[in-house]
């Protein structure tokens, strides 16, 4: 059986009308067939042709009939389970599961500046050890948990991450492209008999960028999963209004997903709502947003319809810090994704937009998961858990409950219990060295360093993903 | 009645490019001096730049008058040349997003504050190979020459700019700032760059200090 992950027991948000929802696949079927898509990548282009689009050589541009899209979006399945190393770290994406990813970071937050510097191989280790660990965390991330790691070229840096991920973790991982540094993330999940999720990720507006085809035609070929994801940036690459986002991000995505239809019938896809508003301040995006959120419970709602399963971001906030403002700009989007229906929240671990991350965050996300995940599940109603006849048993004061088998039969199902909170009275708080959160998660990371083990790779597997490095390392190593 | 030049400076806060190529056609038939006109451009771009760095104007207001101007810009331009005069400048800039990478929006938004602050920018796009930097910067005697880079692959392109500006020892005769997502100032730092910002606002203020303003 896959990992559980949370079971959404309860409706989820509807924030557009049947009606509404129409309208924008008609705008985009509308904008798929009368502006196109370009996609910078002639091997792309042939099976476009090929398949009925109507294709312009010259300026790349792809016109897609109605009919062949709403094949294609039918032809991909509503879920489907990530085969992990260790097949009890597996999962079923899709449906009404809930998933915890995380939110990688180009560096580590120092926690005394605050400042971002390069990690270490061993801090990134460390970092994917408690990803590991942590109980309510599923999924890891592309370029997990740092785009950059200390020793290695930019080049190099997905292979890598690929690689520590699959070494010091046994849950299953998803992962970005460069340079075709997908083949060699193919060639390693195959090595450890295990899937791998590609990203294909169109350029807003309208536009995939060589690379981008490449990964997504690969990845169909080996017939592992497909993240489409296009980076929107609300006023700037994409319409200011949601509607017109929605529209605009379903039509690069689509194109992407028809591409893999194509390839390889069936193809296993999930789309990612990575939109963000512009700062039209700054012209930087604006992360944690109120805006973001409802695009997201609007995206959630169009794609539970096209019965595909959805990420959603939620890992990065404005703040530099780990601070008031990083907590609840990351848990308002976080529950949004959960009450939204999305398969897959990318939220632990990532503080500033994607520039930092740091494993103390990670310990305090697992703990808002967990709220959330306790949320979405809902609660059982039956005559047990009404309790009708043990309130009318009790009576009035002094009865009391919790003397009752009742109480401590159900008070942990109906609780959540914190690993990082500070929910001491204040004398014990007093007491016991007056610990905020932060102290708290210091110490659980303590002590999952100290204890948790992950399974390694057994010696064969190490030996041949080594070979595949190297092998790729020769190659990027100029580059 | 309003002049026609302060009909310019309208049109422009109405981010009518349309109505500006107009009008600027009717002041030099108007026989207005075309150094008035723009003059005229350039403090109504200049006031928005201000209202924007102030917070008073938001990007859209700032790229949509840009782009007004350069409704009138071109034909002002070809006027002037042809009456053999010259405009002032706070220095000609080259800016472009280098090879491997086709992002454009902070490129397009640090242009359009420096051309509102008085430089004389030419944009030569993204995607933009080492080689075709370097002959820009010859080409238009340039005084800085400004890269962006939003992907981490592709951030060393800066880098090679550089060298192939020192190998035509041109390195001494233009400054290079650099800026997007993928950059830090470390890096900037370590390929020998002689400014970085993170912001476009800030890329501003570093041209004039580059150039010693």
């Amino acid at each position: 059986m896959p990992l559980k992950g949370f079971t959404r027991n309860i409706p989820p948000l509807h924030v557009l009308t049947d009606e509404q929802i129409d309208a924008i696949h008609r705008a985009t079927l509308d904008v798929l067939e009368n502006t196109g898509i370009r996609f910078e990548n002639d091997k792309a282009l042939h099976i476009f042709k090929k398949n009925g689009c109507i294709v312009n050589f010259d300026d790349k541009r792809v016109r897609f009939p109605s009919y062949l899209v709403e094949e294609m979006l039918r032809m991909c399945p509503s879920s489907f389970t990530m085969r992990s190393r260790n097949k009890k770290h597996s999962v079923r994406i899709g449906g009404n599961t809930l998933y915890f990813s995380d939110m990688p970071g180009e560096g580590i937050l120092d926690l005394k500046t605050w400042e971002v510097r390069k990690a270490t191989r061993e801090e990134n280790r460390e970092a994917l050890t408690v990803l590991d660990a942590l109980e309510n965390f599923h999924i890891l991330c592309s370029y997990t948990p740092y785009f950059e790691i200390e020793g290695v070229i930019p080049a190099m840096s997905i292979p890598e991450s690929v690689a520590a991920k699959m070494r010091y973790s046994t849950k299953v991982q998803w992962t970005g492209y460069q340079n075709g540094c997908e083949i060699y993330n193919i060639e390693m999940a195959k090595a450890t008999d295990q899937d791998i999720m590609g990203l294909g990720l169109p350029s807003a507006p309208l536009t995939y960028y060589s690379d981008a085809c490449e990964s997504t035609i690969r990845y169909a070929e080996a017939d592992f999963p497909i993240n489409f994801a296009s980076g929107c940036m609300m006023g700037g690459t994409s319409p200011a209004t949601i509607a017109g986002t929605l529209v605009s991000f379903d039509a690069e995505v689509i194109g992407g997903i028809v591409l893999a239809q194509l390839v390889k019938p069936g193809a296993k896809v999930v789309v990612e709502d990575t939109i963000l508003p512009m700062d039209m301040r700054t012209g930087s995006p604006v992360f944690g947003s109120i805006t973001a959120a409802l695009h997201i419970a609007a995206f959630g709602q169009v794609w539970r319809r096209n019965q595909i399963p959805t990420f959603a971001d939620s890992g990065w906030t404005n703040s530099k810090k780990i601070d008031y403002q990083d907590g609840y700009e990351k848990s308002i989007t976080s529950l949004v994704i959960a009450l939204s229906g999305c398969n897959v929240a990318n939220f632990f671990g990532g503080v500033y937009g994607e520039l930092a991350f740091h494993p103390l965050q990670a310990i305090l996300d697992d703990d808002v998961a967990g709220m959330i995940g306790k949320f979405i599940e809902g609660l059982t109603v039956n005559d047990e858990t009404i309790a009708a006849d043990l309130i009318g048993e009790i009576g009035p004061i002094p009865g009391h409950f919790l003397i009752t088998e009742h109480t401590r039969k159900y008070f942990d199902k109906e609780g959540f219990f914190p690993r990082a909170a500070d929910q001491l009275p204040y004398e014990e708080w007093r007491e016991k060295g007056r610990k905020d959160a932060l102290e708290l998660a210091q110490e659980r990371m303590a002590e999952i360093l100290r204890t948790h083990r992950c399974e390694p790779l057994p010696e064969d597997q190490d030996r041949e993903i080594e070979q595949i490095l190297n092998t790729a390392r020769k190659v990027y190593e100029n580059k | 009645m309003a002049s026609t030049l302060d009909e310019i400076k309208q049109a422009v806060l109405h981010f009518d490019r349309k109505s500006v190529e107009e009008l600027t056609l009717r002041a030099i038939d108007e026989n207005i001096e075309p150094l008035e006109i723009f003059d005229a451009l350039k403090e109504v771009i200049g006031k928005v730049g201000e209202d924007f760095s102030k917070g008073i104007l938001f990007l859209p207001h700032l790229v949509g008058a840009a782009d007004a101007v350069e409704g009138g810009m071109p034909i002002v331009m070809a006027e002037i040349e042809k009456r053999g005069k010259k405009v002032e400048s706070l220095g000609t800039v080259v800016i472009g997003t280098v090879y491997g990478d086709i992002h454009s929006i902070g490129k397009t938004m640090v242009a359009t504050l420096l051309s509102a602050e008085g430089f004389t920018v030419h944009d030569i796009g993204i995607n933009v190979p080492a080689a075709d930097f370097v002959k820009a910067v010859e080409d238009d005697k340039a005084h800085i020459v400004a890269m962006s880079a939003l992907l981490t692959t592709t951030a060393p392109e800066q880098n090679r700019v550089i060298g192939l500006l020192k190998n035509k020892s041109l390195r001494d005769t233009v400054k290079v700032m650099v800026g997007g997502g993928a950059i830090t100032k470390e890096f900037a730092d370590s390929i020998g760059a002689d400014g970085y910002s993170g912001t476009a606002p800030g890329a501003v203020k570093l041209a004039k200090k580059l150039l010693g303003m």
